[in-house]
């Protein structure tokens, strides 16, 4: 089928099409929607959350085993979305970067240098064909000493930028518009308190999703001025949460 | 739809169009055709057991095991290619003894999983190499969880169970563990009770057409003093015994 250069083996290895199109790249961003999850990322004006579902199909699963948000240093936490056995390698090497970088400069790593990193690392391997792209987008948080709350978001091409609110999963589009309707304005992305950047991005996920989710379906994770360790709510209070989005509706 | 994957998946580093790497899901395949190995955590322990089916009448009884220990507190079961179910089974064996000539502790459950996780997901990273086409049940004794079942698959796909299955016959012998996981909510299913569960899961969904076998079972828990062992002999054929006679029930039944 493959018939050497030409129509065929752009598809295989991360080569150029005649269209200067990387396939492989882009069905590596399939391969993240076809796990069925999805992610929002919100950044306030002190605070940052992130917001996944956590989808256990099997009922024989330790539903404690099952995660998306990692710790990457104690300040800069991660959202990923995508196949686990490749979130877990992103962790790995986005763990390694920051304990590197503590080791060799003395300070802890800005949460967008590690991001800007970590996108290189993923560029690489869509340049080179000894190795295929990371089914993982992935969301780092943290509150920087000079910039404040950052929410910064990697995707499988190397690409990496940083977001007032984003998303990222099998209903990214949607989330997207739901989140630049609640997110405009010049004060955009500076104006929420950490109470409304948390039930903005559960209330976006509620709504491309189409259903009342329960705080067990959840996983919240936030960072804040005050605290800027990244931490995971309890259930208890994603469902207050979830309450006060369901009253004010 | 490229339909059986025709061109996509000649190599572990190509995504087909739908955003599958075919490579690693064929190394699934391969383990869905071996014998079933199923485990399940119980109140004082986890029972890890196989069917290990026999090609050749002159095989010598309980020879070519499957399940093997890999640490004193840890032990795997592995099915689907045997050869790279061993090959798993020597890295985990290296990763205990370097964690604990370096830490100078038994390996934990989590940190054994993660590394073993990583180990297995970069043989579906590189052109040079394939996935194993094995998957095993690692079960595990630590200070932090206690007793810990986990299943480790060819992507590199690495969850901690209450019950699991993989192999020929995993679907009827999970239904099977899922009602016995939900029988036992208050987690007072005993070792000793499951590894009689266990035998009569794999004696009821061995397949007729298949060849002879023979069913190993081993674990760790409280009455093998938290190290991995194969299960008594005497607990064992009379596990065994009370399997084979649950089966001519049921055909006597069906007839």
């Amino acid at each position: 089928m493959s018939r050497g250069s030409g129509s065929g083996y752009d598809r295989h290895i991360t080569i150029f099409s005649p269209e200067g199109r990387l396939y492989q790249v882009e069905y590596a961003f399939k391969a993240i929607k076809s796990v069925g999850v999805t992610s929002i990322g919100v950044r306030g004006k002190d605070s940052v959350c992130v917001v996944t579902q956590k989808k256990i199909p099997d009922k024989l699963v330790d539903p404690a085993d099952v995660t998306h948000m990692f710790k990457i240093t104690k300040v800069i936490g991660m959202c990923a979305t995508g196949k686990s056995p490749d979130i877990r390698n992103v962790v790995q090497k986005a763990r390694h970067k920051a304990a590197e970088f503590r080791h060799e400069f003395g300070y802890e790593i800005p949460v967008d240098f590690l991001s800007t990193r970590m996108a290189d690392e993923f560029q690489v391997y869509t340049q080179h064909a000894y190795m295929r792209p990371m089914a993982a987008m992935c969301m780092f948080v943290g509150i920087d000493e000079e910039k404040g709350p950052c929410l910064f978001k990697n995707d499988p091409a190397g690409y990496c930028v940083g977001y007032k609110a984003t998303s990222a999963g099998v209903k990214e589009q949607e989330a997207i518009n739901f989140l630049e309707k609640k997110v405009k304005g010049e004060n955009a992305g500076n104006a929420f308190d950490e109470t409304e950047t948390i039930q903005t991005a559960i209330s976006c996920l509620q709504s491309v999703l189409g259903e009342d989710l329960k705080s067990k379906e959840l996983e919240v994770g936030i960072v804040t001025t005050e605290n800027k360790n990244f931490r995971l709510l309890s259930s208890d209070v994603i469902e207050e949460h979830l309450t006060a989005i369901s009253e004010r509706d | 739809m490229s339909g059986i994957g025709t061109g996509y998946d000649l190599s572990t580093t190509t995504y087909s169009p739908d955003g599958k790497v075919f490579q690693v899901d064929y190394a699934g395949k391969a383990v869905d055709n071996g014998g079933l190995a199923l485990g399940i955590k119980c109140k004082d322990g986890v029972v890890l057991g196989v069917e290990k089916l026999l090609a050749f009448k002159m095989l010598v009884p309980g020879s070519n095991r499957r399940i093997a220990a890999v640490d004193r507190h840890a032990g795997m079961a592995g099915t689907g290619l045997a050869p790279d179910a061993r090959a798993i089974v020597t890295r985990a064996r290296q990763e205990c003894a370097q964690y604990l000539s370096f830490y100078g502790d038994r390996i934990p459950a989590k940190i054994l999983a993660d590394r073993m996780a990583h180990y297995l997901h970069m043989f579906t990273l590189y052109w040079s190499v394939r996935p194993f086409g094995a998957s095993t049940l690692l079960a595990v004794k630590d200070h932090e969880l206690g007793y810990a079942l986990y299943l480790l698959e060819p992507s590199g796909e690495v969850q901690r169970y209450f019950g699991t299955a993989v192999g020929k016959g995993r679907q009827a012998a999970k239904n099977e563990i899922e009602k016995l996981v939900k029988a036992d909510a208050a987690g007072s299913l005993s070792c000793r009770d499951a590894v009689k569960h266990l035998a009569r899961i794999v004696y009821s969904t061995h397949d007729e057409k298949d060849k002879a076998f023979e069913c190993e079972l081993s674990w760790i828990c409280d009455q093998s003093g938290g190290e991995f062992r194969r299960v008594p002999k005497e607990l064992a054929e009379e596990a065994i015994t009370l399997a084979k006679a649950a089966l001519e029930d049921d055909d006597m039944a069906d007839a």
